[in-house]
């Protein structure tokens, strides 16, 4: 594990900012590793921090389709009351729905049939559904946002919006950013990593854009980690092809390619031979980290017996972990089958199921092995559910169409308040409210936030904030703009901060 | 010793200091270039609040002269009368009260606030930004070099000028690999190579430029660019990102480059081909560019905010495409650099309102409005023959012979499209042309059985109203309906041109429009040269680069208009230059690491695409057919369906069969929610969006694709067995692959590591036939059985090696 003290590694980067800001052109990156040493080489990365970093790395657990926060996190009692009675207008008060309901002749309230436990944190306490007995016992550690909102009102919009800050495709995502921004700590490993674990409801896509890097440079992309076949895409020697034949293929090829040097002195010659070589490396490195067979029984207990079957939920997230601890800083876990437009409680139940071990899991096993600290963790979509049901609607079984206004997300470890809970929904967590009840429309602008409130660009922003950036000046110039992961909008929420 | 070394830094220090004090004053009175040297600064840093996009009304603008020198009570930020009393003087180096404010996140630098200032005193004088002002070929281009043509007189210019002259020219070999990879994307075929070798004419190379110029790999190599720049995919791109019926117009611009159609009907039929008198059926196909935009379906989807984002994207990408310029900020407010107000986004726009299909796809192949087009490059040779033949008949018949027609007729004759005058010649009447004109029609309705469907635009009978969207949102229009209408700070819309897309191409090819043909050469110069003569190409604006030789991209931009558009030409000219035939090795009389002096030749990594086809081509396994419906080689299993809805009809990849495993790989079926992994690994864009420059990136994940994919594997093993076959023993064999990749034999270090490899590989797979089988097993290729296993196995190995290295992936 590379274990660097943030403090020294901050003083690292500015010297090597410093001598970058300076050096313009003037010193290859070949000849900056050697001074720098391949810790603080990450290639692309033209800033280092802005500001001392309270996370060294990021495990981002993705719910694709939009988990409804009724049935998890916004416990919403006085809606029993009103099951089966028409959301009240001034409670939609003009909200546009999707094609999918805006035509439905009622709109019914339809309250969780799940029960809720209040559970002690660091505040006040959290409400969580019994759906998440595991996640519940490490509520001490999270940081809980019910005011999460988007403008974006359908999946491929939405999730690209929430992932690289626009709806409309061709932006860099935030994965990207990170890693144009953070580089890598190992060069044995790709700095960004994504997974895709199963689902029974295996509903709505996903994008190679919400890994991808727009009109960045490609080698920022994420690099899928996957359960199936290869781990690492052609990581595998062919058939009839061994470690030893590669190694005298590389052989070889330096020769041949150190020859070409020599004749035409291109150093992205020399570079291209160290590929070379990083990927031989890698393909050691890989099995290494996908090899479970070292881990402990009680690791097994902690993530499950799920946790075997590669794929699963629970054995990202442990990848994840074995992942962070060889200094990969940018992980991700997508995990799809929350659209539940027609039988919310079956395919919710199932989800749950499959990551609710899995994401306590790894909160205490950062924990235990003392990298909570400097890891953040986020869960969450990217929309909620609507307080109003989808299809027919009975006491056993109901649907939820999507809801831009309010969705629950949370965030745990380097840097965020432990424990807490932010922001406040209505009686039928359909707006974000202040303390007193009253609506807040979140408008956010430039200058202005409506505390209690977190827009996409301000979850964002404050991921950026903890790993050491301002989201405003990590930017990357292309036609002309110098753009940003959150464009020309969000907000740092301090609150938010231990 | 250490004050020998220590007197003589002092002597420096005060030479350095003298010299620099006579250059400053030097320098002061040097006049200033506006427009290169100031408005750059000044769109970056002083514009946000001081230009177009001001914040607040009364605010100072910088961005016109009328603007900079307006009275502002008894001072003017910049007095042109009197340059020393001039505001802009004290405030930018004020330290009470400075310009820009202290809270500003762009700060100027010192050399930036001294060129302002030195602007200034010597007047003030506003120039346009030099992009929006018509190129022309004012400057000449100076005497020629000896070997050189006008190009390279500019190039020398600079080169001179830091007194320096051009490298030398690179080894024959060399130069006929990169003109080769350069214009067809693939190596010289060896017979070709030798007789270029052995041509000891003067004007050898040139006809070697010819030949391929004149072949079909030509057009197919010059065209992935295009589609790059259009972002051509085979699916939809959004949600189910299914399935979209458009390979025909994918097609066609292949045929288009191969027969040279002039750009400015390239452009102009994709553009509004649909609007032409009788439009023929390539330009209907070609309006397939209106239909390039990603599109959804989405069950939730509203379908005014899709007509709004499908609007924009056509809009923008014509702004990168053509205009080398991002127009994405005026969507929501007025361009905050480049004069482009938000009306004027919105005129742009409302040229592209009112096209006939819905906003939705209906996730549907054939997404109307579609037409029937020829399915391969092969039926579009045919097809474009048959009309030939066709025109021909006609213009050769008397005029007697049409009025014989019957009365009735006489006006489906007059209106009718060649097609229908052919039917009609062949039905009836008595023209002696009439056999001749019933075979054509024939072999048309034949050859018409086979056509595909293709997406095309076409307009509504009554258009849209277009108005502003209030930052940009799609339910929040304002003002008065819109004309379509163009860029005023451009040229002007031409006089008698109709508003609708026809219009719009009339003024992009108008030979005053300041930015179309620069953009486009400069494009391709970036694809013979590596980088662009602006390098950013993606912005020709204010913040873009400026041209590292203004007056060459000037007159190239009219050498194109004034020879009738054409790109044949234009490549003539640059692949012939003595700039390109320079050796590429790098310089060490003189620093230029990016070689904004093209004072040596091209080298940089090829594209994902090239670096297949030369192993499918050396292999000899490149199947002859070009064109048709996206081809799928193999590809791990599960990555669509890791990705995709269980709806999506591209949720399950099936490789292909047979010859389709081996087409070039322009026609790799391109999903744009998830490409070919061994197109993305080597920076191939997911066609989403424009790209008009690919990254170049090098990447430990690439050394795996190319050792280990399927189809890496498979090419060489290919490879192996016709070296084996072709010659007789190991020195034929690498002098043999040397030549096919890098047409030279291998010098004797590259001959000791290949044959130590070679060596190596032999002893081992002798000693284990089970492994050289089932490496050679790998692809569905078959295998030739009467070789040696192992044999065939190590040299399997080598050219895998081979194909890796940098012999094999670099231009240079």
């Amino acid at each position: 594990m590379t274990n660097i003290n943030p403090q020294r590694e901050y003083d690292l980067m500015m010297t090597r900012r410093q001598l970058f800001g300076r050096t313009a052109l003037g010193l290859g990156t070949a000849a900056m590793a050697n001074l720098l040493g391949p810790d603080l080489c990450a290639k692309g990365t033209p800033t280092g921090p802005h500001h001392q970093p309270r996370a060294k790395r990021v495990i981002y657990l993705f719910m694709s389709g939009g988990p409804s926060h009724h049935d998890l996190w916004d416990y919403k009692p006085r809606m029993q009351e009103m099951y089966g009675k028409q959301l009240p207008k001034e409670v939609r008060d003009g909200q546009r729905l999707t094609g999918m309901t805006a035509r439905q002749k009622t709109h019914p309230v339809a309250p969780s049939k799940y029960k809720f436990t209040k559970y002690e944190n660091n505040d006040r306490g959290v409400w969580i559904s019994e759906l998440l007995p595991h996640t519940a016992t490490v509520a001490k550690e999270l940081c809980v946002v019910h005011s999460t909102f988007t403008e974006a009102i359908n999946h491929d919009p939405a999730i690209t919006y929430i992932q690289t800050g626009s709806q409309i495709p061709g932006r860099p995502s935030l994965g990207a950013w990170l890693s144009y921004g953070l580089g890598t700590m190992n060069e044995n490993l790709p700095s960004y990593v994504v997974m895709h674990a199963r689902s029974r409801f295996p509903e709505q896509s996903l994008f190679s854009r919400l890994w991808g890097t727009g009109f960045m440079p490609s080698d920022h992309q994420g690099i899928l980690l996957r359960s199936q076949g290869d781990p690492v895409l052609y990581l595998s020697n062919p058939r009839g092809v061994s470690r030893n034949d590669r190694r005298a293929q590389l052989d070889a090829l330096a020769a041949i390619n150190q020859e070409q040097h020599e004749k035409f002195g291109d150093p992205e010659i020399l570079a291209r031979i160290r590929q070379h070589e990083m990927a031989y490396r890698m393909q050691a490195s890989i099995p290494e980290l996908m090899d479970l067979s070292k881990e402990s029984a009680d690791t097994f207990k902690l993530y499950g017996e799920e946790a075997r079957k590669p794929g699963s939920f629970a054995a990202c997230c442990l990848n994840a972990r074995r992942l962070a601890e060889r200094g990969v800083r940018n992980i991700q876990i997508f995990h799809r089958g929350w659209d539940a437009h027609g039988s919310l409680p079956r395919e919710h139940e199932s989800q749950c199921k499959d990551v609710d071990q899995g994401s306590a899991a790894l909160i205490k096993d950062l924990k235990q092995r003392g990298m909570l600290e400097d890891t953040l963790v986020v869960w969450g979509g990217e929309f909620g559910r609507t307080a109003y049901c989808q299809g027919g609607l009975s006491r056993k079984n109901y649907g939820r169409d999507h809801h831009p206004r309010c969705f629950t997300v949370w965030m745990a470890g380097g840097g965020i308040k432990p424990g807490i809970t932010y922001g406040q929904t209505d009686d039928y967590a359909y707006n974000i409210v202040d303390a007193d009840g009253n609506t807040l429309k979140p408008q956010p602008t430039k200058e202005h936030w409506t505390p209690g409130t977190m827009h996409i660009h301000d979850l964002n922003a404050t991921i950026l904030h903890l790993v050491g950036f301002d989201h405003r000046r990590l930017t990357y110039r292309y036609q002309g703009r110098d753009f940003r992961l959150t464009d020309i909008h969000g907000h740092v929420i301090k609150d938010l901060l231990a | 010793m250490k004050m020998t070394r220590l007197f003589t830094t002092l002597a420096l220090l005060a030479c350095a200091l003298q010299g620099s004090l006579l250059a400053e004053e030097k320098t002061a009175a040097t006049p200033v270039d506006f427009a290169r040297e100031v408005l750059p600064i000044l769109s970056n840093k002083c514009f946000v609040c001081h230009g177009p996009a001001s914040p607040k009304k009364d605010l100072l603008r910088l961005d016109s002269a009328a603007g900079a020198t307006k009275d502002l009570g008894g001072y003017k930020a910049i007095n042109t009368a009197d340059p020393g009393k001039s505001e802009i003087l004290v405030r930018l180096h004020s330290s009470d009260d400075p310009m820009p404010p202290q809270k500003a996140q762009k700060q100027l630098t010192e050399r930036e606030r001294t060129l302002i200032s030195r602007w200034v005193r010597q007047g003030g004088k506003y120039a346009a930004h030099w992009a929006f002002i018509p190129p022309r070929k004012e400057k000449s281009a100076g005497k020629k070099p000896g070997t050189g043509n006008e190009i390279d007189a500019f190039i020398l210019g600079q080169l001179q000028a830091k007194k320096l002259g051009f490298a030398p020219e690179a080894d024959r070999s060399t130069l006929a690999r990169r003109a080769a990879l350069v214009l067809t994307g693939l190596p010289p075929e060896p017979e070709r190579l030798q007789k270029f070798l052995a041509d000891k004419d003067a004007g050898a190379y040139e006809k070697l430029v010819d030949h391929l110029l004149a072949t079909q790999r030509y057009g197919e190599h010059q065209a992935r660019y295009w589609l790059d720049a259009v972002r051509y995919g085979d699916t939809h791109g959004l949600h189910l990102d299914n399935k979209r019926g458009i390979y025909p117009y994918r097609d066609w611009v292949v045929y288009a480059f191969n027969s040279n159609l002039r750009m400015d009907d390239f452009i102009t039929w994709q553009l509004a081909g649909d609007l032409l008198p009788k439009p023929t059926l390539q330009q209907r196909v070609a309006t397939g560019f209106v239909r390039m935009n990603p599109t959804t379906a989405e069950g939730g989807a509203i379908p005014l905010e899709f007509q709004a984002k499908n609007n924009f994207d056509r809009t923008e990408t014509m702004g990168t495409v053509l205009l080398g310029m991002t127009l994405t900020c005026a969507r929501c407010h007025t361009h905050k650099y480049d004069p482009i107000p938000q009306t004027e986004y919105y005129q742009l726009l409302a040229f592209f309102n009112s096209t006939a299909e819905k906003s939705m796809d209906g996730n549907s192949y054939t997404y109307a409005p579609v037409i029937k087009a020829p399915s391969s490059q092969q039926a579009w040779i045919a097809w474009n023959k048959l009309n030939a033949d066709g025109e021909k008949l006609l213009a050769g018949l008397e005029k007697e012979t049409t009025t014989a027609l019957e009365a009735k007729d006489a006006n489906k004759w007059k209106n009718g499209s060649l097609e229908a005058r052919l039917l009609l010649l062949a039905a009836g009447g008595t023209s002696p042309a009439k056999e001749e004109a019933k075979k054509i029609t024939d072999a048309m309705a034949k050859s018409a059985g086979g056509f595909t469907t293709t997406l095309v635009a076409k307009d509504l009978g009554k258009p849209r109203v277009t108005r502003v969207l209030r930052r940009g949102e799609y339910n929040q229009p304002v003002g008065e309906p819109l004309q379509p209408g163009t860029l005023s700070v451009m040229n002007a819309f031409p006089e008698k041109a109709p508003r609708n897309r026809l219009g719009l191409a009339r003024w992009l090819t108008s030979r005053e429009h300041p930015l179309v043909s620069r953009v486009l050469v400069n494009r391709v110069w970036q694809r013979v040269f590596g980088d662009g003569i602006v390098r950013t190409p993606e912005d020709f604006g204010m913040q873009g680069q400026q041209p590292t030789h203004p007056e060459l991209l000037d007159w190239l931009a009219v050498e194109l208009q004034e020879n009738d558009w054409n790109l044949k030409h234009m490549l003539r000219l640059m692949v012939t230059s003595r700039t390109f035939r320079q050796a590429s090795t790098r310089r060490t009389d003189f620093d230029d690491p990016e070689n904004r002096l093209f004072a040596r030749g091209p080298s940089h990594r090829l594209d994902a695409e090239v670096l297949r086809d030369i192993a499918l081509w050396a292999s000899h396994l490149m199947a002859p057919n070009m064109g048709g419906e996206g081809i799928k080689p193999y590809q791990p299993a599960g990555l669509w369906s890791a990705l995709m809805h269980p709806a999506s009809n591209t949720k399950k990849y099936v490789a292909d069969k047979g010859e389709k495993l081996y087409r070039r790989s322009l026609y790799v079926y391109w999903k744009r929610t998830s490409p070919h992994p061994m197109m993305t690994l080597f920076d191939a864009p997911s066609r989403e969006t424009s790209c008009v420059k690919r990254s170049r990136t090098n990447t430990s994940l690439q050394s795996l694709g190319l050792f280990n994919e399927t189809q890496r594997v498979e090419m060489a093993r290919k490879l192996a067995e016709r070296l084996i076959k072709e010659a007789a023993d190991d020195k034929g064999r690498l002098d043999l692959l040397f030549t096919l990749l890098t047409c030279r034999e291998a010098n004797n270090n590259e001959r000791k590591a290949c044959q130590g490899l070679l060596d190596a590989m032999r002893n081992r797979y002798k000693e284990a036939e089970k492994d050289a089988l089932a490496l050679l097993s790998m692809g569905e290729a078959a295998r030739d059985k009467e070789l040696d296993p192992a044999e065939h196995a190590a040299w399997t190995q080598v050219a895998i090696t081979l194909l890796a290295s940098d012999l094999a992936i670099l231009l240079y």
